[in-house]
Protein backbone atom coordinates (compact mmCIF):
# COMPACT_ATOMS: atom_id res chain seq x y z
CA UNK A 1 0.00 0.00 0.00
CA UNK A 2 1.27 3.57 -0.74
CA UNK A 3 2.46 6.13 1.38
CA UNK A 4 -0.39 7.79 2.92
CA UNK A 5 -0.60 11.74 1.83
CA UNK A 6 -3.34 14.43 1.87
CA UNK A 7 -6.10 13.94 -0.47
CA UNK A 8 -8.60 16.77 -1.49
CA UNK A 9 -11.93 15.90 -2.96
CA UNK A 10 -14.99 17.98 -3.31
CA UNK A 11 -17.54 15.39 -2.23
CA UNK A 12 -21.44 16.40 -2.40
CA UNK A 13 -20.91 20.09 -2.91
CA UNK A 14 -18.21 20.09 -0.30
CA UNK A 15 -14.74 20.44 0.33
CA UNK A 16 -13.24 17.36 2.20
CA UNK A 17 -9.30 16.44 3.02
CA UNK A 18 -8.83 13.20 3.79
CA UNK A 19 -5.42 11.44 4.73
CA UNK A 20 -5.21 7.76 2.75
CA UNK A 21 -2.69 5.87 1.12
CA UNK A 22 -2.15 7.60 -2.02
CA UNK A 23 -3.34 4.83 -3.88
CA UNK A 24 -6.66 4.95 -2.27
CA UNK A 25 -10.00 3.83 -4.52
CA UNK A 26 -12.48 6.88 -4.32
CA UNK A 27 -14.53 4.01 -3.05
CA UNK A 28 -12.31 3.56 -0.06
CA UNK A 29 -12.00 7.27 0.93
CA UNK A 30 -15.79 7.57 0.78
CA UNK A 31 -16.74 4.37 2.73
CA UNK A 32 -13.55 4.81 5.21
CA UNK A 33 -12.39 8.16 5.83
CA UNK A 34 -15.46 9.89 5.31
CA UNK A 35 -18.41 7.18 6.72
CA UNK A 36 -20.36 7.69 3.36
CA UNK A 37 -21.38 4.20 3.26
CA UNK A 38 -24.23 4.30 0.73
CA UNK A 39 -21.67 3.12 -2.16
CA UNK A 40 -21.03 -0.45 -1.56
CA UNK A 41 -17.75 -2.52 -1.58
CA UNK A 42 -19.18 -5.52 -3.78
CA UNK A 43 -16.71 -6.80 -6.49
CA UNK A 44 -14.22 -4.69 -6.10
CA UNK A 45 -14.04 -4.91 -10.01
CA UNK A 46 -16.36 -2.24 -11.71
CA UNK A 47 -18.58 -5.18 -12.38
CA UNK A 48 -21.82 -5.25 -9.87
CA UNK A 49 -22.11 -1.88 -9.67
CA UNK A 50 -22.74 -1.53 -6.16
CA UNK A 51 -20.10 1.26 -5.95
CA UNK A 52 -22.10 3.73 -8.46
CA UNK A 53 -21.46 7.50 -7.74
CA UNK A 54 -21.43 10.66 -9.63
CA UNK A 55 -18.37 12.34 -10.80
CA UNK A 56 -19.21 15.38 -12.57
CA UNK A 57 -22.02 14.79 -14.65
CA UNK A 58 -21.59 11.43 -15.12
CA UNK A 59 -22.00 7.98 -13.02
CA UNK A 60 -18.70 5.65 -12.63
CA UNK A 61 -17.44 2.69 -10.56
CA UNK A 62 -16.31 4.69 -6.95
CA UNK A 63 -14.07 1.15 -7.31
CA UNK A 64 -12.32 1.75 -10.43
CA UNK A 65 -11.45 5.52 -9.47
CA UNK A 66 -8.42 6.64 -7.77
CA UNK A 67 -9.42 9.13 -5.25
CA UNK A 68 -5.96 10.71 -6.06
CA UNK A 69 -7.04 11.38 -9.42
CA UNK A 70 -10.41 13.28 -8.40
CA UNK A 71 -9.11 16.79 -7.70
CA UNK A 72 -11.22 19.39 -9.31
CA UNK A 73 -13.79 17.00 -9.92
CA UNK A 74 -17.51 16.94 -8.38
CA UNK A 75 -18.02 13.82 -6.67
CA UNK A 76 -21.70 13.12 -5.86
CA UNK A 77 -22.83 10.08 -3.69
CA UNK A 78 -26.40 8.81 -3.21
CA UNK A 79 -26.23 10.69 0.57
CA UNK A 80 -25.82 14.42 -1.76
CA UNK A 81 -28.68 13.18 -4.07
CA UNK A 82 -31.60 13.29 -1.31
CA UNK A 83 -33.25 16.33 -1.86
CA UNK A 84 -32.92 15.45 -5.92
CA UNK A 85 -36.79 15.14 -7.16
CA UNK A 86 -35.88 12.18 -9.65
CA UNK A 87 -33.88 10.27 -7.07
CA UNK A 88 -36.97 11.02 -4.39
CA UNK A 89 -39.49 10.02 -6.87
CA UNK A 90 -36.96 6.68 -7.74
CA UNK A 91 -36.63 6.04 -3.44
CA UNK A 92 -40.76 6.29 -3.24
CA UNK A 93 -41.24 3.66 -6.36
CA UNK A 94 -38.50 1.51 -4.85
CA UNK A 95 -40.32 1.34 -1.34
CA UNK A 96 -43.80 1.05 -3.36
CA UNK A 97 -42.63 -1.62 -6.05
CA UNK A 98 -40.70 -3.70 -3.25
CA UNK A 99 -37.90 -3.43 -5.17
CA UNK A 100 -35.63 -3.80 -2.13
CA UNK A 101 -34.59 -6.90 -0.36
CA UNK A 102 -31.37 -7.28 1.41
CA UNK A 103 -30.63 -3.47 -0.15
CA UNK A 104 -26.70 -4.06 -1.08
CA UNK A 105 -27.22 -3.30 -4.44
CA UNK A 106 -30.02 -0.56 -4.11
CA UNK A 107 -27.60 2.45 -3.68
CA UNK A 108 -26.07 1.68 -7.30
CA UNK A 109 -29.55 1.28 -8.55
CA UNK A 110 -30.53 4.16 -7.64
CA UNK A 111 -28.03 6.32 -8.92
CA UNK A 112 -28.13 4.15 -12.28
CA UNK A 113 -31.41 4.86 -12.51
CA UNK A 114 -31.33 8.55 -11.59
CA UNK A 115 -28.92 8.96 -14.62
CA UNK A 116 -31.10 6.70 -17.02
CA UNK A 117 -34.00 9.47 -16.19
CA UNK A 118 -32.17 12.42 -16.44
CA UNK A 119 -31.44 11.50 -19.96
CA UNK A 120 -34.88 9.81 -21.24
CA UNK A 121 -37.77 10.43 -19.57
CA UNK A 122 -39.44 7.81 -19.97
CA UNK A 123 -37.51 4.76 -21.01
CA UNK A 124 -39.02 1.61 -22.67
CA UNK A 125 -38.81 -1.69 -20.84
CA UNK A 126 -35.67 -2.85 -22.98
CA UNK A 127 -33.83 0.48 -22.48
CA UNK A 128 -34.47 -0.07 -18.45
CA UNK A 129 -32.98 -3.31 -18.49
CA UNK A 130 -29.84 -2.39 -20.83
CA UNK A 131 -29.17 0.58 -18.26
CA UNK A 132 -28.88 -1.92 -15.23
CA UNK A 133 -27.23 -4.26 -16.87
CA UNK A 134 -24.13 -3.27 -15.03
CA UNK A 135 -25.94 -3.57 -11.98
CA UNK A 136 -26.16 -6.81 -10.46
CA UNK A 137 -28.78 -7.83 -7.96
CA UNK A 138 -28.52 -11.51 -6.59
CA UNK A 139 -32.73 -11.05 -4.97
CA UNK A 140 -34.95 -9.26 -6.77
CA UNK A 141 -34.94 -11.39 -10.21
CA UNK A 142 -35.15 -7.15 -11.63
CA UNK A 143 -38.90 -7.37 -12.11
CA UNK A 144 -39.64 -5.33 -9.90
CA UNK A 145 -36.68 -2.89 -9.83
CA UNK A 146 -37.76 -2.84 -13.62
CA UNK A 147 -41.02 -2.00 -12.65
CA UNK A 148 -39.75 0.67 -10.22
CA UNK A 149 -37.81 2.62 -12.66
CA UNK A 150 -41.03 2.69 -15.02
CA UNK A 151 -43.26 4.15 -12.02
CA UNK A 152 -40.87 6.61 -11.22
CA UNK A 153 -40.91 7.76 -14.65
CA UNK A 154 -44.43 8.24 -14.85
CA UNK A 155 -44.62 10.16 -11.24
CA UNK A 156 -42.46 12.45 -12.99
CA UNK A 157 -44.00 12.94 -15.89
CA UNK A 158 -47.40 13.55 -13.77
CA UNK A 159 -45.70 16.46 -11.62
CA UNK A 160 -44.02 18.12 -14.45
CA UNK A 161 -45.65 17.44 -17.54
CA UNK B 1 5.73 13.05 -4.17
CA UNK B 2 1.80 11.99 -4.80
CA UNK B 3 1.44 8.82 -6.11
CA UNK B 4 -1.10 9.84 -9.06
CA UNK B 5 1.14 12.07 -10.59
CA UNK B 6 -0.87 14.35 -13.00
CA UNK B 7 0.52 15.93 -15.87
CA UNK B 8 -0.81 18.82 -18.40
CA UNK B 9 1.14 17.78 -21.37
CA UNK B 10 2.08 14.52 -23.12
CA UNK B 11 5.83 15.81 -23.01
CA UNK B 12 5.88 15.52 -19.15
CA UNK B 13 3.34 12.44 -19.09
CA UNK B 14 6.34 11.09 -20.82
CA UNK B 15 9.45 13.13 -18.40
CA UNK B 16 7.45 11.33 -15.92
CA UNK B 17 7.39 7.59 -17.23
CA UNK B 18 10.77 8.07 -17.51
CA UNK B 19 11.71 9.12 -14.53
CA UNK B 20 10.24 6.69 -12.28
CA UNK B 21 10.44 2.96 -13.96
CA UNK B 22 7.53 1.38 -11.92
CA UNK B 23 4.83 4.08 -13.07
CA UNK B 24 2.22 2.89 -14.94
CA UNK B 25 -0.15 5.38 -17.30
CA UNK B 26 -3.62 5.39 -16.22
CA UNK B 27 -6.24 6.40 -18.65
CA UNK B 28 -10.08 5.93 -17.34
CA UNK B 29 -8.98 3.75 -15.01
CA UNK B 30 -11.68 0.52 -15.85
CA UNK B 31 -8.74 -2.12 -16.32
CA UNK B 32 -5.90 -0.51 -14.51
CA UNK B 33 -7.84 -0.19 -11.09
CA UNK B 34 -9.33 -3.58 -11.53
CA UNK B 35 -6.02 -5.54 -11.88
CA UNK B 36 -4.65 -3.51 -8.86
CA UNK B 37 -7.33 -3.86 -6.94
CA UNK B 38 -6.95 -7.51 -7.90
CA UNK B 39 -3.37 -7.53 -6.98
CA UNK B 40 -2.49 -8.36 -10.07
CA UNK B 41 -0.08 -5.67 -10.72
CA UNK B 42 1.41 -3.46 -7.80
CA UNK B 43 3.09 0.12 -9.82
CA UNK B 44 5.29 1.90 -7.75
CA UNK B 45 2.80 5.03 -8.89
CA UNK B 46 0.57 6.12 -11.64
CA UNK B 47 0.49 8.93 -14.05
CA UNK B 48 -2.61 10.03 -14.71
CA UNK B 49 -3.15 10.64 -18.54
CA UNK B 50 -6.21 12.53 -17.61
CA UNK B 51 -5.61 16.17 -17.34
CA UNK B 52 -3.86 16.04 -21.10
CA UNK B 53 -6.26 18.24 -23.80
CA UNK B 54 -4.07 16.87 -26.55
CA UNK B 55 -5.29 13.25 -25.95
CA UNK B 56 -8.80 14.22 -26.33
CA UNK B 57 -11.19 15.07 -29.18
CA UNK B 58 -12.34 12.98 -31.62
CA UNK B 59 -11.32 15.19 -35.30
CA UNK B 60 -11.10 14.94 -38.90
CA UNK B 61 -7.82 15.79 -40.33
CA UNK B 62 -6.33 17.72 -43.51
CA UNK B 63 -6.03 14.36 -45.06
CA UNK B 64 -9.46 12.95 -44.57
CA UNK B 65 -8.13 10.84 -41.63
CA UNK B 66 -9.81 10.74 -37.97
CA UNK B 67 -7.64 11.12 -35.58
CA UNK B 68 -9.23 9.85 -31.98
CA UNK B 69 -7.40 11.03 -29.10
CA UNK B 70 -6.36 8.47 -26.54
CA UNK B 71 -8.78 9.87 -23.93
CA UNK B 72 -11.73 9.11 -25.62
CA UNK B 73 -14.02 7.27 -23.66
CA UNK B 74 -16.12 4.31 -25.28
CA UNK B 75 -19.53 6.56 -24.02
CA UNK B 76 -17.82 9.11 -26.77
CA UNK B 77 -17.31 6.99 -29.65
CA UNK B 78 -20.41 4.90 -28.99
CA UNK B 79 -22.23 8.54 -29.93
CA UNK B 80 -19.85 9.74 -32.77
CA UNK B 81 -21.82 10.66 -35.91
CA UNK B 82 -18.57 10.96 -37.97
CA UNK B 83 -17.78 7.17 -37.40
CA UNK B 84 -20.14 6.30 -40.54
CA UNK B 85 -20.02 4.07 -43.22
CA UNK B 86 -17.16 1.27 -43.26
CA UNK B 87 -16.13 2.49 -40.26
CA UNK B 88 -20.19 2.76 -38.81
CA UNK B 89 -18.71 -0.70 -36.99
CA UNK B 90 -16.62 1.29 -34.67
CA UNK B 91 -19.11 3.20 -33.06
CA UNK B 92 -21.44 -0.37 -32.84
CA UNK B 93 -18.26 -1.91 -31.00
CA UNK B 94 -18.15 0.59 -28.60
CA UNK B 95 -21.74 0.83 -27.93
CA UNK B 96 -21.38 -3.18 -26.61
CA UNK B 97 -18.95 -2.47 -24.56
CA UNK B 98 -19.92 -3.82 -20.33
CA UNK B 99 -22.44 -0.97 -19.59
CA UNK B 100 -23.18 2.50 -19.52
CA UNK B 101 -21.47 3.64 -16.25
CA UNK B 102 -18.27 1.51 -17.24
CA UNK B 103 -18.44 3.41 -20.93
CA UNK B 104 -18.45 6.58 -19.02
CA UNK B 105 -14.96 5.46 -17.54
CA UNK B 106 -13.25 3.31 -20.08
CA UNK B 107 -11.06 5.16 -22.93
CA UNK B 108 -9.86 3.90 -26.53
CA UNK B 109 -6.27 4.13 -25.27
CA UNK B 110 -6.62 2.72 -22.53
CA UNK B 111 -8.43 -0.70 -24.07
CA UNK B 112 -5.76 -0.34 -27.14
CA UNK B 113 -3.24 -0.18 -24.75
CA UNK B 114 -4.63 -3.29 -22.44
CA UNK B 115 -5.08 -5.14 -26.23
CA UNK B 116 -7.38 -7.92 -24.40
CA UNK B 117 -7.64 -10.23 -27.51
CA UNK B 118 -11.30 -10.82 -26.44
CA UNK B 119 -12.08 -6.73 -26.05
CA UNK B 120 -14.13 -5.38 -28.80
CA UNK B 121 -12.28 -2.66 -30.70
CA UNK B 122 -9.66 -4.83 -31.48
CA UNK B 123 -11.07 -6.33 -34.69
CA UNK B 124 -12.92 -3.47 -35.63
CA UNK B 125 -9.83 -1.31 -35.65
CA UNK B 126 -7.75 -4.11 -37.44
CA UNK B 127 -10.92 -4.16 -39.92
CA UNK B 128 -10.92 -0.74 -40.65
CA UNK B 129 -6.90 -0.56 -41.06
CA UNK B 130 -6.68 1.64 -38.09
CA UNK B 131 -3.20 2.89 -36.62
CA UNK B 132 -1.96 3.35 -33.51
CA UNK B 133 -0.19 6.31 -32.09
CA UNK B 134 2.61 5.84 -29.49
CA UNK B 135 4.27 8.63 -27.45
CA UNK B 136 7.29 7.98 -25.66
CA UNK B 137 10.78 8.99 -25.11
CA UNK B 138 11.69 8.35 -28.71
CA UNK B 139 9.06 10.79 -29.74
CA UNK B 140 5.45 9.73 -31.74
CA UNK B 141 4.78 6.34 -33.84
CA UNK B 142 2.63 5.29 -35.76
CA UNK B 143 2.08 1.22 -36.15
CA UNK B 144 -0.63 -0.51 -37.82
CA UNK B 145 -2.47 -3.06 -36.06
CA UNK B 146 -0.71 -6.15 -37.45
CA UNK B 147 2.83 -4.53 -36.33
CA UNK B 148 1.19 -3.11 -33.03
CA UNK B 149 0.03 -6.42 -31.55
CA UNK B 150 2.52 -8.85 -31.21
CA UNK B 151 1.27 -11.54 -29.04
CA UNK B 152 -1.33 -12.69 -26.29
CA UNK B 153 -1.59 -9.00 -24.59
CA UNK B 154 1.92 -8.23 -25.80
CA UNK B 155 1.81 -4.99 -27.95
CA UNK B 156 4.55 -2.98 -29.28
CA UNK B 157 4.52 -0.63 -26.33
CA UNK B 158 8.05 -0.17 -25.10
CA UNK B 159 8.35 1.21 -21.23
CA UNK B 160 7.04 4.62 -20.85
CA UNK B 161 5.49 4.88 -23.89
CA UNK B 162 1.76 4.63 -23.76
CA UNK B 163 -0.88 5.07 -26.28
CA UNK B 164 -1.59 8.51 -27.19
CA UNK B 165 -4.37 7.82 -30.45
CA UNK B 166 -5.85 5.91 -32.97
CA UNK B 167 -5.88 7.41 -36.67
CA UNK B 168 -8.67 5.80 -39.14
CA UNK B 169 -8.43 6.54 -42.68
CA UNK B 170 -10.52 8.47 -44.66
CA UNK B 171 -13.82 6.36 -44.38
CA UNK B 172 -15.31 4.98 -47.35
CA UNK B 173 -19.31 4.75 -47.65
CA UNK B 174 -19.33 1.10 -46.13
CA UNK B 175 -21.93 -0.15 -44.82
CA UNK B 176 -19.91 -2.01 -41.95
CA UNK B 177 -20.81 -3.96 -39.41
CA UNK B 178 -19.66 -5.94 -36.30
CA UNK B 179 -21.12 -8.46 -34.68
CA UNK B 180 -20.49 -10.23 -31.35
CA UNK B 181 -21.41 -13.32 -29.66
CA UNK B 182 -21.07 -12.92 -25.95
CA UNK B 183 -22.35 -14.93 -22.73
CA UNK B 184 -24.30 -11.88 -21.75
CA UNK B 185 -24.47 -8.40 -22.51
CA UNK B 186 -21.65 -6.25 -21.26
CA UNK B 187 -19.47 -9.86 -21.35
CA UNK B 188 -16.09 -9.97 -23.39
CA UNK B 189 -16.81 -11.64 -26.59
CA UNK B 190 -17.07 -15.33 -27.16
CA UNK B 191 -16.28 -14.34 -30.77
CA UNK B 192 -16.52 -11.65 -32.72
CA UNK B 193 -16.37 -10.28 -36.33
CA UNK B 194 -16.29 -6.88 -37.79
CA UNK B 195 -16.68 -6.44 -41.40
CA UNK B 196 -16.84 -3.66 -44.21
CA UNK B 197 -17.99 -3.88 -47.35
CA UNK B 198 -15.25 -2.91 -50.27
CA UNK B 199 -16.80 -2.38 -53.58
CA UNK B 200 -17.73 -5.62 -54.14
CA UNK B 201 -15.42 -7.18 -51.79
CA UNK B 202 -15.31 -7.36 -47.72
CA UNK B 203 -12.68 -6.58 -45.05
CA UNK B 204 -13.01 -9.22 -42.11
CA UNK B 205 -11.28 -9.45 -38.96
CA UNK B 206 -12.28 -11.81 -36.14
CA UNK B 207 -11.67 -10.72 -32.81
CA UNK B 208 -11.47 -13.49 -29.50
CA UNK B 209 -10.18 -16.72 -31.46
CA UNK B 210 -6.08 -15.96 -31.44
CA UNK B 211 -3.98 -13.27 -29.92
CA UNK B 212 -4.46 -11.09 -32.34
CA UNK B 213 -7.64 -10.37 -34.66
CA UNK B 214 -7.52 -12.55 -37.59
CA UNK B 215 -7.29 -11.36 -41.34
CA UNK B 216 -6.83 -12.70 -44.59
CA UNK B 217 -6.46 -10.26 -47.27
CA UNK B 218 -5.28 -13.15 -49.69
CA UNK B 219 -8.60 -14.76 -49.11
CA UNK B 220 -10.56 -11.12 -48.89
CA UNK B 221 -9.01 -10.98 -51.99
CA UNK B 222 -9.98 -14.44 -53.62
CA UNK B 223 -13.94 -13.57 -51.90
CA UNK B 224 -13.90 -10.06 -53.83
CA UNK B 225 -16.89 -10.19 -56.71
CA UNK B 226 -18.51 -14.00 -55.01
CA UNK B 227 -19.82 -11.77 -51.87
CA UNK B 228 -23.05 -14.08 -52.69
CA UNK B 229 -21.24 -17.20 -53.30
CA UNK B 230 -22.00 -19.59 -50.77
CA UNK B 231 -19.16 -21.71 -51.64
CA UNK B 232 -17.09 -18.58 -52.01
CA UNK B 233 -18.33 -17.26 -48.01
CA UNK B 234 -17.48 -21.09 -47.26
CA UNK B 235 -14.12 -21.29 -48.27
CA UNK B 236 -13.48 -17.86 -46.59
CA UNK B 237 -14.65 -18.66 -43.68
CA UNK B 238 -12.93 -21.37 -43.36
CA UNK B 239 -9.55 -19.85 -44.38
CA UNK B 240 -9.76 -17.48 -41.02
CA UNK B 241 -10.63 -20.72 -39.01
CA UNK B 242 -7.01 -21.86 -40.58
CA UNK B 243 -5.79 -19.05 -38.95
CA UNK B 244 -7.18 -18.82 -35.64
CA UNK B 245 -6.05 -20.70 -32.52
CA UNK B 246 -8.85 -19.93 -29.96
CA UNK B 247 -8.24 -20.72 -26.62
CA UNK B 248 -10.59 -23.23 -23.96
CA UNK B 249 -12.14 -20.91 -21.72
CA UNK B 250 -14.94 -19.88 -19.27
CA UNK B 251 -16.43 -18.49 -22.99
CA UNK B 252 -16.53 -21.44 -24.78
CA UNK B 253 -14.30 -24.34 -26.21
CA UNK B 254 -11.49 -23.66 -28.72
CA UNK B 255 -13.79 -25.94 -30.89
CA UNK B 256 -17.00 -23.74 -30.34
CA UNK B 257 -15.24 -21.06 -31.46
CA UNK B 258 -13.95 -22.56 -34.60
CA UNK B 259 -17.32 -23.50 -35.06
CA UNK B 260 -19.01 -20.06 -34.64
CA UNK B 261 -16.62 -18.56 -37.21
CA UNK B 262 -17.46 -19.16 -40.53
CA UNK B 263 -21.09 -18.99 -39.02
CA UNK B 264 -20.52 -15.36 -37.65
CA UNK B 265 -18.72 -14.87 -40.75
CA UNK B 266 -20.93 -15.48 -43.18
CA UNK B 267 -23.91 -13.70 -41.22
CA UNK B 268 -21.56 -10.34 -41.26
CA UNK B 269 -21.29 -10.94 -44.63
CA UNK B 270 -24.76 -11.17 -45.08
CA UNK B 271 -25.40 -7.85 -43.34
CA UNK B 272 -23.45 -6.03 -45.81
CA UNK B 273 -24.46 -7.13 -48.77
CA UNK B 274 -28.22 -7.64 -48.49
CA UNK B 275 -30.65 -4.23 -48.03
Amino acid sequence: MARKEVLSLQINGTEREVFAPGDATLLTVLRDDLSLTAAKRGCNQGVCGACTVMVDDAPVRACLTLAGACAGRAVTTLEGLGSDPVMQALQEAMIVSGAVQCGFCTSGMLVTARDLLAQTPLPDDATIRAALSGNLCRCTGYTRIVEAVHSAAQALREVTP
Amino acid sequence: MSYVLNPATVEQAVQMLASHPGARPLSGGASLVAMKNARLIEPDCLVNLAGIAALRGIARQADGSLRIGGLSRHRDLAECALLAGDQAMIRQAAGVIANRVVRNMGTIGGAVGNADPAADYLPVLACAEARVELAGPGGTRHLTMPDYLLGWYETALQPGEFVAAVILPPAGPGPSVYRKLARTPGDYATVSVACARVGEGVRVAVGACGPAPLRSPVAEGALAGRLSDPAAVAAFGAALVDLSDPVDDVRGSADYRRRLIPRMVAAAIRDVTEG
